[in-house]
């Protein structure tokens, strides 16, 4: 049972390593389709949680992987999730390190730039649509999400300290029974 | 293998500052473990240029640049790729793969962490609350990233219908992603190739 966990962790993970195109964001959509509806490893209130715990927790995005392995199969599935998100992308980075420097071409490396922006900007959005209809859907939330994308998209304000605020906010307002 | 290694490990000959230094695996170890600890608030890059180019010349800066696009472009996460490329100019495959894990095993205790807590906290129901609450949060940071992203990206309608087939297919179908990003990459990329502007001044 869970050597097979383990398996589908590395059948899930592995290849969206290499789709994982600006990083994390651009496969939560698929991360949460293969691992809600598809291998019915977590049901969706459980991925919104990994999601959130991922975004509070520092370190690169991609992370996630580890949280979902670990509620999945324990700590052997992190370590296996953790490997199989990293090792496929540093393969492909570690061939295209030494293809970059053997070609100046610099029309396909334009090319390359910004042929990339529309595809991981679509993902991107998919990911958060994902996760909104993952959590539960209130006015309250979406409140807190046109509030939350205000504030980092018009001021400076690190994310981190707003997922700080956010989670007292929540807290408090579970306090006064809201 | 090999002599992808040698063209991408430094050659004091090829760079305009010779005075670059072969770090140990040592060095490179507590470097990034230095990096991924004291960039938990996301500022990563800046320590890693400090590490590498300013601090203990192991690449110069015009490397360090190249290898800064070469993480966004390339799939993974960006901070992990730079430390990959760092790790592999400095000291070939070896020094990649140690870059890679100093870099990334901090976050990963600590998200280990957090993981067992919420095993043991998911019993209250403020718990899930507060989280929703949180994953509000995370998703207002994925969107106001992309609405920032997206107002760099060319004005042209093929970068618009690209972007809102992939948001479609992915984000609403729920087409799994392989098919869609193999599709929309090689369409995209030869979409960029036509239209590359820079062509016409030579």
């Amino acid at each position: 049972m869970d050597d097979n966990r383990l398996l589908g962790l590395i059948l899930v993970f592995a290849p969206l390593s290499i789709l994982s195109f600006g990083g994390g964001q651009a496969i939560i959509a698929d991360m949460q389709h293969q691992t809600v509806d598809v291998w019915g490893w977590l049901s969706a209130n459980q991925f919104s949680d990994l999601f959130a715990i991922s975004r509070a927790a520092p370190g690169p995005s991609t992370l996630i992987a580890a949280l979902i392995g670990y509620q999945i199969a324990g700590f052997a599935g992190s370590i296996i999730a953790t490997l199989a998100i990293y090792i496929p992308s540093s393969i492909v980075v570690y061939y295209a390190t030494s293809w970059w420097q053997n070609h100046p071409d610099s029309r396909l490396k334009r090319s390359f730039e910004r042929g990339l922006g529309p595809v991981a900007i679509g993902l991107l959005f998919a990911g958060a649509l994902a996760i909104i209809e993952s959590g539960p859907i209130s006015w309250l939330m979406m409140i807190n999400l046109a509030i939350c994308t205000a504030i980092l998209y018009f001021t400076k304000f690190s994310p981190y300290k707003l997922v700080g605020s956010v989670a007292l906010v929540f807290l408090a307002l579970n306090m006064i029974g809201l | 293998m090999s002599d992808i290694k040698a063209q991408t490990q430094p050659d004091s000959s090829s760079h305009e500052n010779p005075q670059l230094v072969t770090p140990s695996l040592w060095q490179l170890m507590i470097a990034f473990l230095k990096i991924g600890v004291t960039s938990f608030g996301g500022a990563s890059r800046p320590m890693m240029h400090r590490e590498s180019v300013e601090a203990n010349k192991w690449l110069s800066d015009r490397d360090f640049i190249a290898g800064f696009a070469l993480a966004q472009v390339l799939p993974g996460a960006n901070p992990v790729n730079l430390a990959l490329y760092v790790g592999l100019r400095a000291r070939g495959v070896p020094g990649a793969a140690i870059a890679v894990l100093g870099m990334v095993l901090p976050a990963f205790c600590v998200i280990l962490l957090m993981g067992y807590a919420y095993r043991e906290l998911i019993v209250y129901p403020a718990t899930h609350f507060v989280l929703a609450g949180v994953a509000g949060a995370g998703v207002a940071a994925t969107i106001a990233t992309g609405v920032k992203m997206a107002t760099k990206l060319d004005r042209n309608w093929m970068t618009l219908i690209i972007a809102l087939a992939v948001f479609f297919a992915v984000g609403v179908l729920h087409i799994s992603m392989t098919p869609v990003v193999i599709i929309a990459i090689p369409a995209s990329l030869a979409a960029a190739w036509f239209t590359d502007k820079d062509l016409r001044h030579g």
